[in-house]
């Protein structure tokens, strides 16, 4: 092995060492409040046709947002319905959600949760950027600067019988 | 709309949301939060100071700028508070710091830069001051020692690595990218004044003021910088035993000058450069009396972005500098001291870059280069060019494109430059870097390619010469330990083929210019950065060597194969702040230089003998009191506090000895600023 490659080695053990002996270290970790402060301004400036009962968000599998959505419900209402947060563990239980969150580990479920809600008024919002032009209603978007941003697909939200507040419209970033 | 309500939003101060705040009542107002507000919420909440630090935008990694941690490029950042803090006295202080940087002595009191053991003061590595490269046309250097004003200086991008293929053939090594406080940086005015003691000299006599105002759309600022210093006070001995003090014969003393003005998109600036130096150690023997030597230089440069498309997804921007340049001038009444010498190199530049981003994650960037060099020689001696002339003329024209690419696994870097000169020839610089960040590690793979241009003097005494062409290998990995504590560490491999060797005819006693061989290094380097409420703390390491590589018979160690002259194999730097109270910081930096080799004197046959120099530390301490008054701050302390004696060791085999850098220096400094809102650590 040369110097470089010896050099490397070094460097990758060097790694390696620091996050073994580092056992209680953390960063800069996702602020899932923050998102779930966004979705709360989802549920106020999307309009849903009417329809009693609570309004149910479902959380695909398992992610921290679903304990932030659950302090919210304790604490909020949507345009006073009752929030209750649910789990998504298949594709068919969106079809009882008003709203689907979609965590970056389960984008690959966006499809046949999509396909399940089609013509369905659910909103899907999906953590990872990219997916409100793959079939989610929004999705959210983080600037080089941090900055929490949003990407808005109207086409999907008019199939969705969905109407979004044009000042929504306006703080998001329209991909139809 | 957007910014206003993000900047109304900001100025209320209600940003002040945080992961640390549970409580319920706090919860339910952030849930009351407007649509509007949420836009200045960050994804991973409030970011820690070394968090902003080390995510902070990078304008010179690359012409599309990334964070420090995922930019195509080896990165070390100074902010405006370390400078401040550790009471640097001018760039050689706060750039020793640096990993894989360190000084040698050149000839005729100058002091150059060399980094991971090479050494880059001929054109290799690029000095920029708020865009304006510093190197100067005729030999491409740029000489350190109370030169540049530190008390301007907001932040300094430094790449520890190749940018040839952004900057050109002056970055074939490394790019330092000063820059300075803006309109809206200051608001007001900035005066500092900073009073030196050496051993048996007086040291810096040094007065900057900086202003600066930002109202709506215009900005501008004014820098100005005088001083005047004794390089050293200690004693200096050349090749063949004599000697001097260096106290009263090595003047530095800077003018300089530095006004902005911003409007929307158009923007200009304007630097005055006057370096007037003196020095009796000429290239080889002493001389009988000080010899003025004089750096001037002015810039100018115009430019403007326009931004088009609906989400200004392209950008062009053209620009135009000029810039008029005489170093090393040398005037002198008797010609059997010291030859005259002064030219003039006059640069006109111009440049058009256009950026697109396809896509948030897809960006294109192109452009063009030209430029225009004339060079006149002033004096009225038999001096000409190659050419026969005392004027000479050359233009180059440069072509770059590159493509980033942000994919949810790494980002891509992908970029080249193709330069076309009207003398020497072409060269063609492609780069490639992969870079990762993810919540606590990131790591980068780099390859780059790059090129000195040969200067006009090198054209001028050289015979038939090209560019040198480098190609570099990099990898760095780092890893966030805590919100506060970060470790990066890099590997590196350099190699570079034709380099430009000077030498010196002593039988025809002119300087000469060759191509020849191979040369390049290899080493790693590794820093630990710590930020908190009681300050912050930064240790380096660096380490290089040249065991297998080719080395140039005049800058190799005959005795150690893995070394070059001047540069020690192992540098540890120590940058620490500690706040003693809301007032009250104290920080202590050093630098510890490894062992190091350079030619010292010549023996009873005429042969110049190398030595090996011990390990040095320079430790300096300084202390800031902060607010004595509104907006006045007193620093004191001490550079060298342990006397070490160190020199500047001349990198190559030319004759010059080792040249004392200034004894045990106390510090006196002055600051006071009527901006008083400023947000800083201390």
């Amino acid at each position: 092995m040369n110097y470089f490659g010896k050099y490397s080695v070094i460097c990758a053990l060097c790694t390696v060492a620091f996050i073994g002996k580092t056992g209680q270290t953390y960063s800069q970790e996702i602020d899932y409040k923050a998102y779930t402060i966004f979705l709360y301004n989802f549920m106020k400036y999307v309009e849903w046709p009417a329809n009693d009962g609570d309004f149910i968000i479902g959380v695909a599998g398992e992610s921290p947002v679903k304990k932030e959505l659950e302090q919210l419900a304790k604490n909020k209402k949507a345009k006073s319905k009752k929030i209750v947060v649910i789990s998504v563990m298949n594709p068919g239980d969106a079809l009882l959600c008003n709203m689907v969150y979609i965590p970056s580990s389960k984008s690959s479920e966006l499809k046949a949760i999509s396909g399940k809600v089609k013509n369905r008024s659910v909103l899907i919002v999906a953590e990872r950027e990219g997916l409100a032009k793959k079939g989610a209603d929004i999705s959210f978007v983080v600037d080089d600067e941090d900055a929490l941003k949003f990407d808005i697909n109207r086409s999907v939200m008019d199939s969705h019988n969905l109407k979004a507040a044009k000042i929504l419209i306006e703080l998001g970033m329209v991909v139809d | 709309m957007k910014a206003l309500l993000l900047t109304l939003f900001i100025l209320e101060g209600t940003v002040i949301f945080s992961q640390e705040t549970n409580g319920k009542k706090d919860t339910l107002d952030y849930y009351d939060m407007s649509l509007e507000q949420l836009i200045a919420m960050k994804a991973h909440g409030i970011p820690s100071e070394l968090e902003e630090l080390i995510n902070s935008l990078i304008a010179a990694a690359s012409r599309h700028p990334l964070s420090a941690r995922e930019s195509p490029s080896i990165v070390t950042l100074i902010t405006e508070e370390e400078i401040r803090n550790t009471g640097a006295r001018d760039l050689i202080d706060v750039l020793r710091l640096v990993p894989g940087f360190d000084f040698g002595v050149d000839v005729e009191g100058v002091v150059g830069i060399g980094t991971r053991g090479l050494w880059a003061h001929e054109g290799k590595i690029l000095l920029l001051i708020d865009g304006q490269e510093m190197n100067d046309p005729l030999y491409g250097i740029n000489a350190f020692g109370n030169h540049f004003s530190v008390d301007h200086i907001k932040r300094i991008e430094v790449i520890r690595g190749p940018g040839s293929a952004t900057y050109g053939g002056c970055a074939e090594y490394g790019v330092i990218n000063v820059i300075t406080k803006s309109g809206n940086d200051l608001n007001g005015i900035s005066v500092s004044a900073l009073a030196g003691q050496m051993a048996s000299a007086a040291g810096r006599r040094n007065f900057s003021l900086s202003a600066g105002k930002q109202s709506k759309d215009l900005q501008f600022t004014l820098g100005a910088f005088i001083g005047k210093t004794n390089q050293s006070d200690r004693n200096y001995t050349d090749f063949f035993g004599n000697t001097y003090n260096m106290a009263g014969n090595s003047d530095q003393n800077p003018t300089c000058l530095n006004a902005g003005l911003s409007y929307k998109n158009l923007s200009a600036r304007w630097i005055l450069d006057q370096y007037h130096t003196t020095e009796r150690d000429e290239y080889d023997t002493i001389t009988s009396k000080p010899h003025p030597i004089d750096y001037t230089s002015r810039f100018l440069e115009l430019k403007y972005s326009a931004r088009m498309g609906k989400k200004n997804e392209l950008t062009i921007t053209p620009k135009f500098n000029v810039k008029r340049q005489t170093p090393w001038e040398t005037v002198w009444d008797d010609d059997s001291i010291a030859p005259d010498y002064s030219k003039t190199a006059l640069r006109y530049t111009g440049n058009i870059t256009a950026s697109y981003n396809l896509t948030r994650k897809i960006n294109f960037i192109g452009g063009g280069e030209a430029y225009w060099d004339k060079a006149e020689d002033n004096s009225y001696d038999s001096s000409f060019f190659s050419n026969g002339e005392k004027t000479v003329h050359y233009s180059n024209q440069a072509y770059f494109l590159q493509a980033s690419v942000k994919t949810r696994i790494v980002n891509f870097i992908a970029g080249a430059r193709a330069d076309i000169h009207s003398t020497y020839g072409s060269a063609f610089v492609p780069r490639l870097g992969i870079t990762k960040k993810s919540k606590k590690v990131h790591f980068k793979a780099l390859y780059s390619n790059s090129f000195r241009a040969p200067s006009i003097e090198n054209i001028n005494l050289g015979s038939s010469i090209k560019p040198e062409l480098t190609r570099v290998f990099e990898f760095e990995t780092g890893y966030q330990l805590t919100r506060k504590s970060i470790v990066t560490a890099n590997v590196f491999d350099i190699y570079t083929k034709d380099p430009i060797v000077y030498f010196y005819d002593d039988s025809l006693q002119t300087d000469n210019y060759y191509n020849y061989g191979e040369t390049g290094s290899k080493g790693a380097e590794i820093e630990y950065r710590m930020r908190d409420k009681w300050g912050y703390l930064i240790l380096n390491y660096s380490y290089y060597s040249v065991a297998g590589k080719e080395r140039i018979t005049d800058y190799a160690v005959p005795e150690n194969t893995s070394m070059l002259l001047a540069f020690p194999s192992h540098k540890i730097n120590l940058n620490s702040f500690f706040k003693i109270n809301k007032y009250v910081g104290i920080s202590p930096s050093a630098s510890y230089i490894g062992e190091r080799y350079g030619y010292t004197h010549v023996d009873s046959t005429g042969y110049t003998v190398a030595g090996k120099f011990k390990p040095v530390l320079l430790a300096n301490l300084f202390i800031t009191i902060r607010n004595l008054a509104p907006g006045l701050t007193i620093g004191m302390g001490c550079y060298d506090l342990l006397g070490s004696n160190y020199k500047f060791i001349q990198p190559y085999n030319g004759y010059h000895a080792p040249l004392p850098g200034p004894s045990r220096e106390f510090l006196v400094k002055i600051t006071y600023e009527s901006r008083q809102n400023k947000k800083t650590t201390e």
